[in-house]
């Protein structure tokens, strides 16, 4: 009951957001318009799963390098296919990349006992700034057209990379989280970690995987944002990591791990990139949204207290 | 006895001599570095840093964050342009920067008091409501070209001193006052070692936290007016890094994010170092874009050499 609920208010937000959109700009809900939001959707979505797993573990778990994991494999992907490396190769070796990151923030985290806060924080500066530091700030550009498929082409009005990667991805993380022994020891140790390594669950384990996962997920982002622009731009992943972890909260996982899920996370990146292309359609400045997305990542964790309050009455 | 096993396993010394090092260090690569005017650029850019880190190693110390404290840094250096460029009176000028630092950080912690909201989750929030303020209230432009009426409030200097090295020196002598000898003091660690013990035995931690973040809200609207009286001029870009180096800063001087701990002294040596670092590379010609890299490489080795050495060094209750 309390984990619909919180997964309705997202849904009620979106809709209401669609509502506004639609009255304002009757373009809004074209099919050009739709496949556009698919489109602005699949990098904030990858990312979403990850960070939406990393808070579900528990632990503290938050996963602030994100963004930066995305620049940084995507230039990588760049790279590799300008000194024509085929491209199956060059995605293969930017999504390993991105593992390599991100189990680098596992293996600190879950070796050191540091918190993840602190960790992914100064992981966020050194892979965000080496992604700038190593471009001079210049996008690597002119990527083969041939790669473009990947990340232009739509079938049915649906973007390639959505059917390809975020309803696969999806249905699969969702299967694991909800049916298999694996999903249940996420949920477990996110709930009570002492009692789940007393049993004798790969805590540890679970959770380096879990981070290696994350870091997959942003370099796939930085595969389909390569594709999509012809170009790896060394600062395509600012902000995902306010985005995602909003998305996340806002979507119902509770921050403390252990609760949630999904399908929230999923419904919240559509609301989110409906916000952005109907601002767009409106010409309202983005950085709006940033500032939007700010007050609700503050108003969803005030509004999850106040329903967990009311529920205790 | 064992005074030398007392003076080596001060964090301050190894502070002091990891300064050293890197200066000798650069010395070898840059002539210019060890000159008497790099050397006084290198603790000039240190001001605003050193009272932004002093309000972070208190908060540190409870066991919160605060890493929306650039954006509020730009914020209040907005309205300390806005009175500059509108010639207000120099009270009003002087006050603007430290009033609407003190009320953003208010605002945090009634977010992170009242509302419950992890520190983290809170000034994440404000970090992004910050971001489009800063965006909004400059309209797309830079405030530039400000007279120069703020000019003696960073130039003057008392015979050797510099008048903000006596700032500098007037904050952290409080800061110390407070942590050390006051019951404030014992309020803030305890809060930050088991904020639950702390309640229960009466320590009012709410009203803990409002001090130190508003605490570190002034100091950061101070920090603003320092920086318009020398930059004249704001850019949206104000303020950009500043909580990760307050942050690096703290970790080095012994601080940690799990609470309970505060290093004053450790503070003030990592704010050099963290600056030491940063203009040294800019001198060997490493170019300026490396900065944030480098920065964040610092807190991540200084946070695996910590787990892996514990040292006893901080401020502790027990």
């Amino acid at each position: 009951m309390n984990r619909r609920f919180r997964f309705r208010g997202v849904l009620l937000l979106w809709l209401i957001a669609l509502g506004i959109f639609a009255a304002r700009a009757p373009a809004f809900f074209g099919l050009a318009n739709i496949t556009s939001i698919l489109q602005f959707s699949t990098l904030l979505a990858l990312v979403t799963f990850g960070q939406t797993m990393v808070i579900l573990s528990g632990g503290g778990g938050i996963d602030l390098s994100v963004g930066g994991i995305v620049s940084l494999s995507g230039l990588l992907i760049g790279l590799l296919i300008k000194q024509n490396v085929p491209i199956f190769i060059a995605g293969v070796a930017g999504l390993l990349f991105g593992g390599i990151l991100g189990s680098l923030n596992g293996l600190i985290i879950t070796r050191l006992k540091l918190l993840p806060l602190i960790v992914t924080l100064g992981t966020y500066y050194a892979y965000n700034g080496l992604a700038l530091a190593l471009t001079d700030g210049a996008p690597i550009s002119g990527l083969p057209s041939s790669f473009g498929m990947l990340g232009q082409s739509a079938v049915l009005a649906i973007p390639l990379h959505t059917l390809l990667f975020v309803v696969p991805v999806f249905l699969i993380m969702t299967f694991i989280l909800s049916q298999t022994p694996l999903g249940r020891w996420i949920y477990a140790i996110g709930c009570n970690e002492q009692a789940c390594r007393l049993v004798g669950l790969p805590v540890n384990l679970i959770r380096l995987g879990i981070y290696t996962l994350s870091g997959m997920l942003a370099a796939l982002a930085g595969l389909v944002a390569d594709s999509w622009l012809l170009s790896a731009r060394p600062n395509i992943g600012d902000n995902l990591e306010l985005l995602s972890l909003t998305a996340v909260l806002l979507g119902g996982t509770s921050i403390f791990g252990g609760s949630g899920g999904l399908t929230g996370s999923f419904i919240a990146v559509l609301f989110f990139t409906s916000l952005q292309v109907g601002l767009q359609m409106l010409n309202i400045n983005n950085i709006w949204q940033l500032g939007i997305v700010g007050l609700l990542l503050i108003g969803s964790v005030l509004l999850d207290r106040s329903i967990r309050i009311a529920q205790a009455v | 006895m064992n005074w030398n096993k007392w003076l080596l396993g001060r964090r301050e010394v190894t502070l002091a001599l990891a300064c050293v090092v890197l200066a000798i260090l650069f010395r070898s690569l840059s002539p210019y570095f060890l000159t008497v005017q790099n050397l006084t650029t290198i603790l000039r850019n240190s001001v605003e840093l050193l009272l932004v880190s002093l309000g972070m190693s208190f908060i540190l110390a409870t066991a919160g964050i605060d890493i929306a404290v650039g954006g509020a840094l730009g914020i209040c250096a907005i309205f300390v342009g806005w009175s500059v460029r509108g010639a207000w009176p120099s009270g009003a000028v002087f006050l603007i920067g430290p009033l609407v630092g003190t009320a953003l950080g208010l605002l945090s912690a009634a977010l992170i008091v009242w509302g419950r909201i992890p520190p983290i989750i809170a000034t994440l929030g404000l970090f992004g409501v910050y971001r489009a303020a800063i965006f909004l209230l400059l309209g797309g432009s830079w405030i530039s070209g400000l007279p120069d009426t703020l000019g003696p409030l960073v130039n003057l200097s008392f015979g050797m001193v510099p008048i903000v090295g006596i700032y500098v020196l007037f904050f952290y002598f409080v800061g110390w006052l407070v942590i050390r000898w006051l019951p404030l003091g014992t309020a803030i660690l305890a809060t930050g070692g088991n904020e639950r013990a702390a309640r229960l035995s009466g320590v009012a931690t709410g009203k803990t936290k409002f001090f130190v973040y508003g605490l570190t809200g002034l100091l950061v609207g101070f920090a603003a007016l320092l920086y318009v009286a020398r930059y004249r001029n704001v850019e949206t870009s104000t303020g950009g890094l500043v909580a990760l180096d307050a942050i690096v800063a703290c970790v080095l001087g012994g601080g940690s994010v799990l609470g309970g701990k505060a290093n004053l002294l450790g503070t003030v040596l990592g704010v050099f170092l963290v600056r030491l670092l940063q203009n040294g590379f800019v001198l060997v010609g490493v170019p300026s874009l490396w900065e944030q890299v480098i920065t964040g490489a610092l807190l991540i080795l200084v946070l695996i050499l910590d787990a892996l050495v514990a040292v006893p060094a901080s401020t502790t209750l027990n």
